[in-house]
């Protein structure tokens, strides 16, 4: 193999990466890194400097589109936005402190149970939990910063012909989760799309596909901060990351436009699937 | 968006369709100009040293991460000076990392046209974060 075939086979894996990236809301670092490890037995750093610039190419390329569609909240990402950075910054700190093995086994069980909990109908959930929420004094309180936050909103399924209005719960919650979720992706190296789909999903019932739109740009927030640094360190070599790049900005355009007809149901339960397969991955990181 | 003209009483506030606009554009343009420079860095590569793409042995050096690559920012400077190849591909990496930054940059002039102060406040606050990290990170590196 030489240098022009490898960029090929590289574009082409991107491509695949970046359809499902910007199609769950996640980076697509779960094809790009053991592919480039296992099938190319590229060195484990630059893996993952391009596995850090995909999420960047998923998020761009695939927002491109789903902001202007309003697709994306773009008020609830904002929002979640504040407490991702944040817990980013923490785990970066925090980094060295803990076993990264303990995390990594910690991690992959989270996720399995966050995948047996959004295979659960949860429909009627949204007004019982609205309801129950203005019980208390708290609550309410926080649902008044809610309605001065408004961010309520609706999007047009395609798949479905219908305009889908939704309530978001739990905004407390919805923060606090999303800290926790900044702080994995800052201590493992990790996108944690992960665990922002099921966080919106689950805790603040914001419907799937707004969900895994929203973790996309959430994620290249998060994305950029670490990237300099693996620049800087010169973890970033131009002619893997390049074709790689490439590859994704493609695939994640064509993901963005899948994500208008699939059927939400079938979203679900892709999603599901995927974050089994990242779930065993973490799992084999604690103990190999 | 035909979701923001229809009426669902209360539930659905005026969506910032502006805003989603102006973040949309900035990131098409983002990714436009990032491919730009990854395939024409890749050309002017291929054409300024056609041996190093196409021997048999090229590829291993880049696998095996002992390959050389500009990675400051003055290294990269010097290089796109020379239309060095590589040099433009990284510049076209380093667009890439920075659009969502700009995309978020663009929303906090946006929210405040609207006079949308808290959401502008907000990503104020979001952009500051990411640039504090971008300096712990450098100065870490």
């Amino acid at each position: 193999m030489n240098l022009i075939e490898l960029s090929l086979v590289l574009l082409g894996t991107s491509v695949v990466a970046g359809v499902l990236g910007s199609l769950l809301g996640l980076g697509g670092g779960f094809v790009i890194v053991p592919v480039l490890t296992l099938a190319f037995h590229l060195d484990i750093r630059l893996a993952i400097g391009t596995s850090i610039v995909a999420v960047a190419a998923t998020s761009s390329a695939g927002e491109a589109k789903n902001v202007g569609e309003g697709m994306t909240n773009l008020r609830v990402a904002t929002f979640l936005a504040m407490a991702t950075t944040i817990g980013a910054v923490t785990g970066a700190l925090l980094s060295g402190v803990l076993d990264a093995r303990v995390l990594f086994a910690l991690f992959g069980v989270v996720l399995a149970i966050s995948g047996a909990q959004m295979l659960r109908s949860h429909a009627p959930r949204a007004a019982v939990v609205r309801t129950s929420q203005t019980i208390t004094a708290v609550s309410r309180r926080w649902d008044r910063l809610g309605d001065r936050l408004a961010l309520d909103s609706a999007y047009y399924d395609e798949a479905e012909q219908v305009h889908v209005p939704y309530v978001v719960a739990n905004k407390g919650l919805g923060l606090g989760l999303m800290y926790l979720a900044g702080t994995v992706s800052g201590l493992l190296g990790i996108g944690s799309g992960v665990l922002k789909v099921p966080a919106m999903d689950i805790a603040m019932h914001i419907p799937m596909k707004v969900s895994t739109a929203t973790s996309n740009l959430l994620i290249g927030l998060t994305a950029a901060a670490s990237a300099v640094v693996y620049f800087a360190r010169g973890d970033i070599d131009p002619l893997i990351a390049g074709p790689v790049a490439l590859g994704v900005l493609v695939g994640a355009t064509q993901g963005s436009k899948l994500l208008k007809s699939i059927r939400a149901d079938r979203l679900r339960v892709l999603f599901v699937a995927v974050l089994m397969v990242v779930a065993v991955q973490m799992v084999w990181k604690a103990v190999a | 968006m035909a979701a923001d003209t229809l009426a669902y009483g209360a539930l659905v506030p005026p969506s910032p369709r502006g805003v989603r606009a102006a973040v949309g554009r900035v990131l098409r343009l983002g990714v436009l100009a990032s491919a730009t420079l990854l395939v024409g860095g890749y050309i002017a590569g291929v054409v300024s040293q056609p041996s190093a793409f196409t021997s048999h042995t090229g590829e291993q050096s880049h696998l095996e991460a002992k390959a050389s690559f500009p990675h400051s920012l003055a290294a990269l400077w010097g290089g796109i000076g020379h239309g060095d190849g590589e040099a433009i591909i990284v510049a076209g990496i380093l667009v890439l990392i920075l659009t969502p930054v700009a995309g978020l940059l663009t929303s906090v002039v946006a929210f405040a046209r609207r006079r949308d102060w808290l959401f502008s406040a907000i990503a104020t606050w979001v952009l500051a974060v990411i640039l504090a990290s971008f300096v712990i990170g450098w100065l870490t590196a």
